[in-house]
Parts: C-alpha cells; sequence; structure tokens
C-alpha cells in the first residue's frame, strides 16, 4: 500500500523540481525589451536633480544665432528678452572695498596671498568686461522683462561665502579649426555645404543643417554647433518619456550625449519645450561649479522641442581641454570686489536702488584668448530688490583667480 | 565608499534580474518597464546612502523592488491587477521577440505566478531571482526556515494552478 504513495510522492517530487527548473529558466530567460537598458539608463542620467531653472535663452548664443536668418522665430524672441544685469566687476574692485553701504559678512580684508601658486598656463587674461557697463547706467527705470535688474544699485552683503579651497582649476582650449568642425560633421554624418561667415562650415543631411562655429569674442560665447531641423526631421518616438527623456534619446542617437557633468533644467513654459544641460566643472572636495555667460545664465546644449520633434539643438562644440590650478581670491576680497560695483552716486538724480546680495556661488566663465581661450573660475553674487512693485534679481560677477596671476 | 562598485555596474549587473522579478509580479511588460525604471530611479538617488557592510546589493535593490511592486499594487489594486494579468495572457503580450514557443510557456508561467497570492508570488519571485532563503526571509520579514516553507507551499500552489488551466 505504500509503494503507490512513494511512487506517487516521487513523481510530485519530480514533477515539483520540474517546475522549480522551468521557473529558473522563466526568471532567466525573463529580460526587459532590447533597448530599455539604455534608455532607462539616459533617463536617470538626465532626472539628475536641477538646482534651478534656468532663464529663457543663452545669450551666449545669441551672436551666433542672429545670424543664421534661418533659426526659429521663437529661439530668436527668446533671445532677444533675457536682458540680465550683471556687473562684472574689473579688476580694480578686487581691491578696493568701493563707496558702498555695506555690511560685509566675515572677517578683515586680507591682501591678495601674491605668487604663492603660479598655474601652468602663465598669467591668464582677464574676463571680457566691455559691454556689460552698457545695462548698468542706463536701465535704472526699465527693469528687464525676464525678471532681473540691470541697472546701478548700491549694494550690501549679507549671505555667507565660506570656501573650503584657496586653489581651482582654470581650463584652457585650443580654438578649433575648421578641420574640427569636419571632424564633428563627420561624426554625425553630415556633409560638408560651405563655409559661410563666421562658422567654421555648414554641413547638411536630409534631416537637419548643421553649422559649426568657433569662440566669439564679444559677447564671448563658447565654440558651438547648432541643430536646425528641416521638415522631415521625425519627432522622437519614446512612449511616455517627458522632453528630458526625449531630448536624452535624440542626444544618444546622435552621438550627442555630452562627456562632461551637467544638470539637467527643463523650461516647458512655452512651445517649443527647451530641454538644457548646464554644464558643470569639477572643484576641488568634490564640488562642482556650473558654467555661466556673461548674463549668469548657465549653459552647455539646449534642444527645443515642438510635439516631440528636434526643431533646434545648439551646443558645446567638443574641445580638449587643458588644466593647470590657480590660486583664488578669498571669500571676504570676492565680497568687497562684489561690493565695489555699487554705484551710491545718482547718475539722474535718483538714488540707484539698494540691493542685498545674498547669495554667492563659484562658477565658471569664458575668457577668450584668440589662438587659445580660458574657462575661469569667477564668484556670482545675486540678490534681489523690488522695482515699481517687481521682484527682480541682481548678479555680479567677480573674478575669482587672484590678481597676482593674471596680465596687467 | 572605496568598496562600493559604481551605480552604474550595479544597474547593468542587476537590471534584468530585477525586472524578471518585477514582471512576475506584475504580470504585463508595460507594467513591468515602468515598475523597473522606478526601482532604479529610486536607486539612484539613495545610491549615496547605500551602507555596503549592512546589507547586499542585491537585497537592497530587491527591497526597493519589493517596496515599488507593493507601491504599485496599492496605486492599482488586486482587482485591476488580475484584470490586467488575464487580458495579458501569453498570446497578448506585446512582445517582438516573444515568438519562440519556449518563451510564450514561460510568459504563461509567470502570468500563472502573478496571480498567486501576494506572499507566495513574493517568496517565488525572490528566490529565483537569485537570493538565498536567508536573503528572502529578510526581505519578507520571517526566517529562513519559514521562508523555505513558504516557497515550498507557493510551488505546490504554482502547480495546482497550471495544472487546472491544462485542465481546462
Amino acid at each position: 500500500m505504500s509503494e503507490p504513495r512513494d511512487n506517487l510522492g516521487q513523481d510530485e517530487d519530480l514533477e515539483l523540481q520540474a517546475l522549480q527548473r522551468q521557473l529558473d529558466d522563466a526568471f532567466e530567460t525573463t529580460r526587459p525589451r532590447h533597448g530599455f537598458e539604455d534608455e532607462l539608463w539616459l533617463r536617470m542620467q538626465s532626472s539628475r536633480p536641477a538646482r534651478s531653472r534656468l532663464r529663457d535663452a543663452w545669450a551666449g548664443f545669441w551672436q551666433g544665432i542672429r545670424a543664421v536668418p534661418a533659426v526659429p522665430a521663437a529661439a530668436v524672441a527668446v533671445g532677444l528678452v533675457v536682458v540680465i544685469g550683471v556687473v562684472l566687476v574689473g579688476y580694480s574692485g578686487l581691491l578696493h572695498s568701493g563707496g558702498s553701504t555695506a555690511t560685509s559678512a566675515g572677517g578683515g580684508f586680507q591682501g591678495p596671498q601674491s605668487n604663492q601658486y603660479a598655474g601652468d598656463f602663465g598669467r591668464l587674461p582677464a574676463p571680457v568686461v566691455a559691454g556689460q557697463k552698457t545695462g548698468g547706467a542706463t536701465s535704472a527705470s526699465a527693469p528687464a522683462s525676464a525678471g532681473d535688474y540691470v541697472g546701478p544699485a548700491q549694494l550690501t552683503w549679507t549671505g555667507h561665502l565660506d570656501l573650503a579651497f584657496t586653489v581651482a582649476p582654470v581650463f584652457r582650449y585650443h580654438e578649433p579649426s575648421t578641420n574640427t568642425a569636419d571632424q564633428f560633421a563627420s561624426a554625425l554624418g553630415a556633409p560638408l555645404h560651405g563655409r559661410p561667415e563666421g562658422f567654421l562650415g555648414m554641413y547638411e543631411t536630409s534631416d537637419y543643417t548643421l553649422k559649426v562655429r568657433g569662440t566669439v569674442q564679444s559677447p564671448p560665447s563658447s565654440p558651438a554647433y547648432f541643430i536646425f531641423s528641416n521638415l522631415s526631421m521625425p519627432a522622437v518616438e519614446a512612449a511616455g518619456a517627458g522632453p528630458a527623456d526625449l531630448a536624452s534619446v535624440f542626444l544618444a542617437e546622435h552621438g550627442l550625449v555630452p562627456q562632461w557633468d551637467y544638470t539637467t533644467a527643463v523650461d516647458s513654459s512655452g512651445d517649443p519645450v527647451k530641454v538644457f544641460y548646464q554644464r558643470e566643472f569639477n572643484l576641488p572636495g568634490g564640488t562642482t561649479a556650473y558654467l555661466v555667460n556673461m548674463n549668469g545664465d548657465r549653459y552647455g546644449i539646449e534642444v527645443d522641442l515642438s510635439n516631440n520633434r528636434p526643431v533646434l539643438v545648439s551646443g558645446m562644440l567638443p574641445v580638449s581641454m587643458d588644466r593647470a590650478n590657480y590660486q583664488i581670491v578669498s571669500s571676504d576680497q570676492a565680497v568687497r570686489a562684489a561690493l565695489g560695483g555699487s554705484q551710491p552716486v545718482p547718475v539722474t538724480g535718483t538714488p540707484a536702488p539698494a540691493v542685498q546680495l545674498t547669495q554667492a556661488e563659484l562658477v565658471y566663465v569664458l575668457v577668450p584668448a584668440g589662438d587659445h581661450s580660458f574657462y575661469e573660475p569667477a564668484f556670482m553674487f545675486s540678490g534681489t530688490v523690488k522695482i515699481n512693485g517687481s521682484t527682480l534679481t541682481k548678479r555680479v560677477l567677480v573674478p575669482a583667480v587672484d590678481p597676482s596671476q593674471r596680465t596687467p | 565608499m572605496a568598496d562600493r562598485l559604481p551605480f552604474e555596474d550595479l544597474y547593468r549587473g542587476y537590471l534584468g534580474r530585477i525586472y524578471a522579478y518585477v514582471r512576475a509580479q506584475v504580470g504585463t511588460s508595460a507594467d513591468a518597464e515602468d515598475i523597473t525604471a522606478q526601482v532604479f530611479m529610486n536607486a539612484y538617488q539613495a545610491y549615496p546612502r547605500f551602507e555596503a557592510r549592512n546589507t547586499t546589493p542585491a537585497a537592497w535593490l530587491f527591497r526597493i523592488a519589493r517596496n515599488a511592486t507593493l507601491d504599485h499594487f496599492r496605486a492599482h489594486g488586486r482587482r485591476e491587477r488580475l484584470r490586467r494579468t488575464i487580458e495579458h495572457q501569453p498570446a497578448a503580450e506585446e512582445d517582438p521577440a516573444g515568438q519562440a514557443e519556449e518563451r510564450i510557456q514561460y510568459q504563461a508561467l509567470l502570468a500563472h505566478v502573478a496571480q498567486l497570492p501576494e506572499r507566495q508570488r513574493d517568496a517565488i519571485s525572490l528566490r529565483h531571482s537569485g537570493l538565498s532563503f536567508e536573503e528572502v526571509g529578510k526581505l519578507m520579514r520571517c526566517s529562513e526556515d519559514a521562508a523555505k516553507m513558504l516557497y515550498h507551499r507557493a510551488v505546490k500552489a504554482l502547480r495546482e494552478s497550471v495544472r487546472r488551466m491544462e485542465e481546462t
């Protein structure tokens, strides 16, 4: 009597073992569809937290875009409305406290520690300040539409700026040539169509026109590429994907995913929706600093999407860079330099409004210098002011490299 | 930090297993993709706080996957899940590569797993995703022996479910 039960038990065991093997195989062979792994990885990369949203556009790209009639009107309009008041404090400001009503945080002034650290690039050129004074004296009663204040101001500092390092890297790149541009286009599969004035090359495919530009001296703008879509440019297909995902997929498909660190930001307030890849530079201690243009706006790559279709992609042309460390000014020196941009003396009889600078961060700015150009650290101070009932933002950029490391 | 893998290595190494685990829970590839994406998004955010000395990366990831799957069920309800599972029996599964008979058979098996009671389903999925009974027990808040018993009961229940399907 027991034998049949044993047989039954053995059969059951065998059946269960077979089922377990099937389960092993089922779990072993069940995998996501092809492409899912890379898509998700891109989504994860693009979901890195954005510290803040960019303003409407990159003023740095404005000059390049202005030269191209075919630029979508929306992109041009966005470029036009960006008027941000930045006082780029000159060199002399670093060494004088200026006539502000300030109460600067921190201790007393510490003189520059000259020649303690000589960078490998030799003395560096100072950031270009030409053109920055324009808004300073003329627009006190005409606030910029982008929510930023461009006029003169009496600056005070109530924030806290405490740097944990005294040396920061400076990056240098060689001015890209037509050969550089051709290689970039070739990697995209875009044949040369011509070399219009102001560009290293123009290239065309069935889906888009590519233009590549070198460094622009004024306003300082990084070497860049612009992809202008033709009507045949297909929409990016990715079910359920948001704009940042779509932009990442497009960049990945074209081998344009940035090789540098970045933060993604999305401006979906209008059409086209804009996806920004804000470039970051690594600093000592594992921190990072954003690359900003002369208006204080972060930049890197921008993908404009209309109905999931990329209509304009503009980004930094990849260039190889050297790196060298330079002594930077102290926090106190930076604050004093920022406050040195105060203009307490009324120009037209109306006192300049008081602006309380409350925040400061280390950023990087482009310093064009001919054959070689540099990305140099700078301090960006910001605060708000009420003008005619509107709260506006005031930004002040201060070069960070120690004056002793600069060309006179 | 020195003994910590780059997150991308973790991601590439475990994506398939996590997906299979989730897929067996929810019964459809679309839901499995959504949940798997959420799992790794959460893991990516949390990885800086991951302590390798407290748990293995596998156990850590499967814990996140388990929570994400439970969240999914809480959000959609079991009835909805069953309806979708039934609607997505093997023939309806939109898998362009899933033409092979064997693969369809495996998907059918996973569909049966997805219809088991929650703890049985979980035990089978975790065990066949490569976790030890000790790890399964920790994740399910029970002893290793209890996890073994639960698993064996689950396999028997699965066999009954498959039998019933074959008889009809």
